[in-house]
């Protein structure tokens, strides 16, 4: 009997060297397990007829060999299967480059509204409330509030688009239209900054817009200084430009401001040196601010002997332009879709 | 404005190895723009007087001459195209080698022989600006050559020599000096020179004027005129200037007119103050009036136009019997210096700088007086002036001489202080500690007198700088802080409470949307114009009294301020439908809405500034799509799920005037309406010239901010099973999906769930009736339903939907 078994171990390992196929296994596997006529089954109905030592004995035998015969079927599976998934791998290989036939495009988010996301992410982050006021604004917050009366030469340099029957009324020229009311809503100390829509009545070309958006920030506090000032705005260029910029200061003159500057980033497209973007300056020009006048502060309530503080406005479109090297400051206000949709 | 290098120099002695670009960057870091600085001279080399001796036609070109030009040494053939070149004319010839800027622009290049169309050309005539000349001689067309006839220039000198080119000319952009009066000179720059170059300013000094015994009536309103002062001058010969004040005005681009013009013109460039000089003869009684203008009065000025005045706004210089000279602005034609004039008036004064300013905008006369009379000049600068004026005249005209006595009408008060400045408020304005020795010297530097007191100085203000420019504390920290370096502070950052800042609620629902809508349900954002066209707005039926006007519209066509925000994205549909068959857009922005309330005008004012609140604007078509109005509502869907808004939709009362109005809903937060959904009327559509069915959708995104939920819960996943049914029934058409639902949703609290899956109108059916379609899900929430119990619903549901809307089982 145990020879018996033995051979036909033997036997097995002999022809499943022969197996290839799914198939071929099953054949081979009914050949000695099948309940009726396998070869291993005929042993074990002979079972029956043995005493019970004999049979308690033989059945472990016969046990262990149904065990050890799986084993052998079952590695020779497992090579098949590998090796018929090897096949498929080659058989079901696609190009991997191709994209997916008829995907939808995305929607866009504009990238005026990007960059606004980026620098309300960095400006908050430090604290400051993003704030908003009107794009028809009132001659007094948009002139008269921060030092610009009547009549004063200043409001020649901006061009303003006024409203037919309301002479007080205007289309703010700039967000620092929005420093009074923030002032009156929030008092001081206070971190804000606004980006926002302006309109000025300029002539539209690659360099101008009379529809623009700026980004307004104010500072005020017991000691906030021209130092602090230019902390900030190294700080949240950096962050924007993603690179540590250099920045200069230049004096300049506007009336919400004392003392008030340019503020000129050098130019991380020719790293300096001059090129035709910064017009072989090495400087690019990005706004202006300065220490907010006195007058400002109390037409916002702010006693100016316990207060001080910074402003600064710059053009978003300025900084998205040379984020992105975008060179038509039309670009923005376009609605044509092959801007944004990539085909 | 220009500066001649030179100019400054007479009144600071720098040292020579300070260059003009050195000087021009200090100025650039501290005072004002300069934009640039021409080296004259630079580049003249072989750049040679000339006198042209013919000037014959070209054999081959019209436009072209032959010229024969003697250059003393030899005479050379030179082919020139300018439009003004004739024989005898001195002109600047470019030979063999020079370097030239073509056309005054690109590099420069360098000069060869050459043939032009067939004739030969050793040379070159020039332009100003093909040698860098431009400025100092402005040519009037693009084709003019130099003329250097009226100099007494010998052919073969360089020309560098012959107008002693060796001084560097430095522009400066105006607008850096609106707010500087005490910089419209040399002196004034060269003072900030000084400063910034640790040199001392020479005094200006002028010599007493020697009056005569008659008198000059000055009759002035002093609220137009603070100060005005005049004399009269006799033996006066009018001729060309000597050529020292010839070339000192044309370093600046200032032409030479003739020799009295001349020194005014001189006095201002040197001082920042406008003078004018009159003939005499325009004062026959010795008597000068300084007032407004009268109704109806008009003037010819000097460059032989007629302007009309306006009643008590504009200055005039007037005798007994009409007005002479547009004050401040521009002399008149028949009043100033004559050919034959031989006794003259010379003016010195002092005008108001807001009618100067309008008046001059307003008659479009930006001259070189007016630009510097409206920044509010010193008044102290007209006795200056006057003298410096009548030496130089005496100095050009010999024999020339002061008649009467110097006639001082004014009245002015300047805010010279002294105030008091503590070290401290500067130190914190700056935020750094400047030495104080450094802040005195500045500031004495700069004009200032100080007086040391205990904790700061007392600062009494020039008066050239009291005019409006310093008058507080933040401005002294000002002069410290530009001339002691803005680079020399260090950045730091304010150290603040860490209270998180406060959120907008309207910001963050806006952010909300745009995530939606262009990342869920791909729509693009556009940003368009605020402003609209009556063309568009007639096509839409959008009355333009519902508009807001602008008085200046920067495009004619496009006056309105925009009253919805769908009205520039229609347009935007009807422009990429030419290149999409799929148009999927939104914007969010602010409308402007005449009828609405605002914000108010000022902090306790009653007027309010029209509500011009933020919204979205949603719009759609694509080919083939039938029902676009379902695409927007789900995007709206969209938002709501993102935004936790809990959007209805409910049958309009008002129907826009370019909605479908069978296809056209309100949308309502709670009982608060935030906006309208539809699809564009089929005429309004044509008339737009959009052949697809487009939808819209318009929300206040402002008034939504305030109706979110602030928190949204979480509901358990009931542990027993959920058993959908699907039920198809048929009602009446008018019957609205909305009520359906609630009447399922209501018949049994079993029911958990109800989802429509299909719409069928058409053949099969009654044409007033549609059939819809239900996945109805039922469950309990502590044991799992029956076959019966669901059975039982299931009927309950089916009667109240017959007994509701005469539903009846689509078989």
């Amino acid at each position: 009997m145990q020879d018996k078994i033995k051979k036909i171990i033997d036997d097995l390992r002999v022809e499943i060297k022969s197996v290839v196929s799914e198939e071929a296994l099953v054949n081979l596997e009914q050949k000695y397990f099948s309940r009726k006529s396998g070869v291993l089954s005929d042993l074990m109905k002979n079972l029956a007829t043995l005493g019970v030592e004999e049979k308690k004995v033989m059945g472990k035998i016969l046990n262990d060999a149904k065990v050890l015969m799986e084993e052998i079927v079952g590695s020779a599976r497992s090579s098949i299967e590998k090796s018929n998934f090897e096949e498929i791998a080659k058989t079901e290989a696609i190009d991997i480059t191709a994209p997916q036939i008829s995907a939808k495009d995305p929607g866009t988010i504009h990238i005026l509204s990007r960059i606004e996301r980026d620098l309300e992410k960095v400006f908050t982050s430090m604290g400051f409330i993003v704030f908003d006021g009107p794009e028809l604004e009132s001659d007094y917050y948009n002139f008269t509030a921060v030092n610009i009366p009547p009549h004063h030469p200043a409001r020649d340099m901006q061009d303003t688009f006024y409203i037919t029957g309301h002479p007080n009324w205007v289309l703010r020229t700039h967000t620092s239209s929005t420093q009074v009311r923030a002032l009156q809503k929030y008092g001081a100390p206070i971190r804000v900054i606004v980006p926002g829509r302006c309109f000025r009545n300029e002539a539209t070309d690659a360099r101008h817009e009379h529809t623009f958006d700026q980004l307004e920030g104010m500072v005020v506090g017991h000691d906030v200084s021209f130092a602090h000032m230019k902390g900030v705005i190294k700080e949240f260029l950096s962050k924007i430009f993603n690179t540590e910029v250099e920045v200069r200061y230049r004096p300049k003159f506007y009336p919400f401001v004392e003392p008030g500057v340019n503020v000129e980033l050098s130019c991380f497209l020719c790293a300096g040196k001059g090129c035709r973007v910064c017009k072989k300056t090495g400087w690019l020009e990005i706004g202006g601010a300065g220490m907010i006048h006195p007058n400002v502060l109390r037409e916002g309530g702010i006693d100016p002997e316990n207060n001080q503080g910074f402003a600064f406005g710059f053009g978003i479109a300025r900084i998205v332009m040379l984020r992105y090297g975008i060179s038509d400051a039309r670009y923005f206000l376009s609605s044509d879709l092959r801007q944004y949709i990539s085909e | 404005m220009l500066l001649s290098y030179k100019w400054i120099k007479e009144f600071v002695d720098l040292a020579d190895s300070v260059t003009p670009d050195e000087v021009a960057a200090r100025l650039k870091a501290s005072t004002v723009e300069v934009e640039k600085v021409t080296h004259l001279g630079e580049n003249l080399n072989k750049i040679t007087v000339g006198r042209v001796i013919s000037a014959d036609a070209h054999p081959n070109a019209d436009k072209l001459k032959v010229c024969q030009v003697d250059l003393g040494r030899e005479t050379v053939q030179i082919v020139c195209g300018g439009s003004n070149v004739v024989a005898n004319m001195l002109v600047a010839v470019a030979e063999i080698g020079a370097r030239v800027r073509w056309h005054g622009e690109g590099e420069l290049v360098e000069l060869g022989p050459v043939k032009l169309r067939g004739v030969d050309s050793a040379g070159m005539i020039c332009a100003s600006s093909e040698i860098g000349l431009g400025d100092i001689f402005p040519a009037h067309d693009e084709k003019e050559i130099l003329d250097l006839t009226k100099h007494d220039f010998k052919p073969g000198v360089n020309l560098a020599e012959a107008l002693v080119l060796d001084d560097a000319v430095m522009e400066i952009e105006n607008k850096s000096l609106s707010n500087r009066p005490d910089l419209w000179g040399h002196y004034g720059i060269a003072r900030e020179v000084s400063v910034l170059f640790h040199r001392d300013l020479k005094k200006y000094e002028t010599i007493k004027i020697n009056e005569g015994k008659s008198k000059i009536k000055v009759s002035a309103d002093a609220a137009l005129a603070p100060r005005y002062m005049a004399v009269k001058m006799r033996n006066v010969s009018i001729s060309p200037s000597p050529s020292w004040l010839v070339n000192k005005l044309n370093a600046v681009g200032v032409n030479a007119v003739n020799n009295i013009v001349d020194v005014t013109n001189f006095v201002m460039l040197e001082l920042g103050l406008p003078l004018h000089a009159f003939d005499a003869r325009s004062f026959p009684k010795d008597k000068i009036i300084v007032r407004a203008a009268e109704s109806g009065e008009k003037i010819k000025t000097l460059d032989g136009k007629e302007y009309g005045l306006k009643e008590g706004e504009d200055i005039v210089i007037a005798n007994d019997s009409e007005a002479l000279c547009v004050a401040g602005v521009m002399g008149g034609e028949k009043s100033g210096v004559q050919s034959d004039t031989t006794e003259i008036v010379i003016e010195s004064a002092n005008f108001a700088p807001s009618s100067i300013r309008r008046t001059s905008t307003r008659l479009g006369l930006r001259t070189d007086a007016a630009m510097r009379f409206e920044k509010s000049l010193d008044p102290n600068l007209c006795p200056i002036a006057l003298a410096r004026a009548v030496e130089l005249i005496v100095k050009v005209c010999p024999g020339a001489e002061v008649v009467t006595s110097v006639t001082d009408v004014k009245k002015f008060n300047l805010p010279v202080g002294p105030i008091s400045v503590d070290y401290t408020k500067i130190d914190s304005v700056i935020g750094a500690v400047v030495d104080r020795k450094e802040i005195n010297r500045i500031l004495t530097a700069l004009g200032f007198e100080l007086k040391e007191k205990k904790t700061g100085v007392s600062v009494k203000i020039p008066t050239w700088r009291a005019t409006k420019d310093v008058g507080i504390a933040e401005d002294i920290a000002e002069e410290v802080l530009r001339i002691w370096g803005y680079a020399n502070v260090a950045p730091a950052m304010p150290k603040f409470s860490i209270t998180p800042p406060e959120q907008d609620a309207r910001r963050h629902l806006v952010w909300q949307v745009r995530d939606s809508l262009s990342l869920i349900s791909q729509f693009s954002e556009l940003k368009l114009y605020s402003f609209v066209s009556p063309d568009t707005l007639k096509k839409l039926n959008i009355n333009p009294a519902d508009c807001l006007t602008l008085d200046n519209p920067i495009a004619k066509d496009r006056p309105f301020l925009r009253p919805s925000i769908i009205v520039n994205l229609l347009e935007a549909l009807e422009s990429n439908l030419h290149r999409y068959d799929r148009v999927a857009i939104y914007e969010i922005g602010r409308v402007f809405d005449p009828n609405g309330s605002g914000p108010r005008t000022e902090k306790n004012s009653p007027e309010l500034l029209p509500s011009q609140n933020v919204k979205l604007g949603i719009v759609y078509s694509a080919k083939g799509n039938e029902q676009p109005y379902f695409a927007v509502k789900e995007a709206l869907r969209q938002i709501a799920n993102e935004s936790g808004l809990e959007f209805k939709f409910v049958k309009p009362k008002n129907v826009l005037s370019y909605a479908h109005s069978g296809r056209t809903a309100e949308i309502f937060v709670g009982a608060e309406c935030v906006g309208v959904i539809a699809e564009l009327h089929p005429a309004n559509a044509k008339a737009m010239g959009i052949s697809v069915r487009a939808s819209f959708a318009e929300i206040d995104l402002d008034i939504c901010a305030n109706l979110r939920k602030s928190v949204r819960k979480y509901i358990d996943i009931s542990e027993f099973p959920q058993v959908t049914r699907d039920m198809a029934i048929i009602v009446p058409r008018n019957v609205q999906h909305a009520d359906i639902v609630a009447a399922i949703m209501n018949t049994n609290s079993l029911v958990t769930r109800v989802k429509l899956f299909d719409v069928y109108e058409g053949e099969k059916i009654d044409v007033k009736k549609k059939s819809v379609a239900y996945h109805i899900t039922l469950g309990a929430g502590d044991h799992t339903l029956g076959t019966e119990e669901i059975e039982n619903v299931l009927q309950m549901i089916l009667k109240t939907l017959r007994d509701k809307f005469t539903a009846e089982l689509r078989s």
